[in-house]
């Protein structure tokens, strides 16, 4: 190891201690709100992850009359076919929480990747990859992400593809810009100087800067994919029929509106209720991030 | 600003091209064979060779896409495979509509965006209340804001219709194809009172989200702009507070909302889509539901590709009220 770099203990001992410091310092000082807004994400990834436990009848079978109100029995009513409401309305929410997530992440490693190569490499490599990056950032992301969806087919899989495939541009622009920043400072030089090598330059000490601002985005990005995953399913572009999707059980209830409002009603206001829950926690994790 | 017009002009060219790429790679992806779509599932192999020779498919990749770009520069877009029309026809139709409700859509953006901007900016009173709707309101999908729409002003109010753009069936359909200016032209004051009637609640479901992310961009840029150093200088000339907000702090604040409101006519196209199939009105957003729905790729393929020219010319024109607006931005 070069002199120049600090020095590291081993990992074994550091990741734990460290992992707990991190949490112990996160919330000393952290406002009422924050505390609530980091509640309601801990529900949420409850409920997402034991939807089908919660959910008190199977969401794809009739548990009742067809379009009934809400009632002890059925707490959200049921659809037009019988099945409750509220198990579909669950199971539903899984499928956009985990089906965001997994967009956001996609859109993490892959822009992140492009970009920290841009950063790092500069010259010809970044300016041919910025202009790609620029080209699909100046595109209406929405309405590629249908046509890619409507091109290859309409499935659940198919839309977090179709929306993951225009979602990456935004963080190549960030990983760049803050790679370009530290790439300039002094303990990236020591470094360089020191001897250590690309890949342990590029691991050790661009990735890690470029971490803070990248989770600060992506946190505020789930609420909008939420969104967007919920609009291609209402159009149709999501799983087939019986499967328990938020946006399209609102679709299939638009023509209920005036007799049975709870059947496209309660779906969208989950969407809804989702989207308020990621915006906050994303305003939480932001200020978090900030004020340290 | 014209050089800053300039400038995005020849910039847009790339980007463009990128776009018919894009589009002209998913219709090889897509799974429906255009050929059989043309002759039948059961033609002879000559018959299909000979279709697939005149639509071009037997050339090479790259000559199909200069095809496919010369056509789109001359306005053909192919022909919707269900309907065999052209599908730039349908969108020439259609398109109008559309954009009646993304114009009227902006000038709510707008109103209701720098109202809940300088209201908050300000805290006026009862303002505390708004920025829980500001942070609510950009968790609306827009589809929920339609259906709750439609319950209170339909359903419980009874003063605004919900579906279609006009209840005449004898409305003007020339010559521009805009109702709006149409029944203007042709003297029926009573068409587009009922096209308004129509427009709104629709145009105010697409509004909203764009019109809350407005107020927010609006209202963090007035607070910096109100702690910067001229705007103590103005007040310590003892100008008031009204008018240090309007004349001296507006206009520099402005960057960043016509930034966001460049960014947000993406969504704003895209729920377009949704809001025309919730009401039922006539624009390109319903003409592309019904593709979706009977997997019409052509038809897609063109709504996709005007939708990103409307985008890009929508940016262009932001970055020019940008320079009109703080002229720092044109250098």
């Amino acid at each position: 190891m070069a002199i120049s770099e600090p020095y590291v203990p081993p990992s074994l001992a550091r990741s734990r201690s460290r992992a707990e410091l991190a949490i112990q310092q996160y919330f000393q000082g952290t406002s009422v709100s924050s505390y609530v807004a980091f509640s309601a994400l801990a529900l949420m990834f409850f409920v997402a992850i034991f939807a089908k436990v919660i959910a008190p009848y199977d969401p794809l079978v009739p548990a009742g009359q067809p379009m009934t109100g809400p009632s002890f029995h059925n707490l959200l009513g049921t659809d037009t076919a019988g099945r409750d409401e509220l198990s579909r309305v669950l199971v539903g929410m899984q499928t956009s929480w985990f089906g965001a997530l997994a967009v956001v992440a996609s859109g993490v490693i892959i822009g992140g990747l492009i970009g920290l190569i841009a950063g790092a490499a500069g010259g010809w490599i970044d300016a041919i990859l910025m202009r790609v990056t620029d080209a699909f950032l100046a595109l209406p992301g929405p309405v590629l992400a249908l046509a890619v969806v409507a091109a290859i087919g309409p499935s659940f899989i198919h839309t977090l593809f179709g929306v993951a495939i225009v979602w990456w541009p935004l963080y190549t622009r960030i990983v760049r810009a803050e790679v370009r920043k530290l790439r300039a400072s002094p303990h990236v030089d020591a470094a360089r100087v020191g001897g250590a090598s690309r890949w342990r330059l590029l691991r050790r000490h661009l990735l890690p800067g470029a971490v803070p601002v990248t989770i600060v985005t992506a946190s505020l990005d789930i609420a909008a994919l939420v969104l967007i995953l919920a609009s291609l399913s209402f159009l149709g572009l999501g799983a087939p029929q019986p499967a328990p999707e938020l946006g399209s059980m609102s679709a299939q209830g638009v023509t209920y509106i005036f007799n049975d409002w709870w059947i496209p009603v309660m779906p969208a206001a989950a969407v809804a209720l989702i989207a308020i829950v990621a915006n906050f926690a994303g305003d939480a994790i932001r200020d978090r991030i900030r004020d340290r | 600003m014209i050089r800053v017009l300039s400038r995005r002009l020849l910039g847009a060219i790339p980007v463009l091209l990128v776009l018919v790429l894009v589009v002209f790679i998913l219709q090889k992806v897509a799974p429906v064979d255009p050929v059989a779509a043309l002759v039948g599932a059961k033609a002879s192999p000559a018959v299909y060779a000979a279709a697939r020779h005149t639509l071009g498919l037997d050339q090479p990749f790259p000559v199909q896409f200069f095809h496919y770009v010369v056509h789109a520069l001359h306005g053909n877009l192919g022909q919707s495979t269900v309907t065999r029309t052209p599908v730039a026809a349908d969108i020439g139709r259609y398109l109008p509509v559309t954009l009646e409700l993304v114009f009227m859509a902006m000038i709510f953006v707008v109103a209701i965006g720098f109202f809940l901007g300088l209201a908050t900016a300000q805290g006026w009173r009862g303002s505390g209340v708004l920025r829980v709707v500001m942070v609510s309101g950009a968790s609306v999908p827009v589809f929920l804001a339609c259906l709750l729409g439609m319950l209170i002003f339909y359903r419980w109010l009874n003063v605004l219709p919900i579906s279609g753009q006009t209840s005449f069936y004898d409305a003007p359909t020339g010559p521009t194809h805009f109702l709006l200016i149409d029944s203007l032209l042709a003297g029926r004051l009573d068409v587009f009172a009922d096209d308004l009637d129509h427009l709104v609640l629709p145009a105010f479901c697409l509004a909203l989200t764009p019109a809350v992310a407005v107020g927010r961009v609006l209202r963090s840029s007035l607070e910096a702009t109100l702690r910067a150093d001229h705007t103590r200088t103005a007040r310590a000339k003892g100008l008031g507070e009204k008018r240090i907000l309007i004349v001296h702090a507006l206009r520099n604040s402005l960057g960043p909302v016509l930034a966001l409101m460049g960014l947000q006519v993406a969504a704003m196209v895209g729920n377009a889509i949704l809001v025309e199939l919730i009401f039922a009105r006539p624009g390109i957003g319903l003409f592309v539901a019904q593709a979706i729905d009977v997997g019409d790729f052509n038809a897609i393929a063109g709504v996709t590709l005007v939708m990103g020219v409307l985008y890009v010319v929508a940016n262009i024109i932001v970055d020019a009220l940008q320079s009109v607006a703080d002229p720092r931005v044109a250098l």
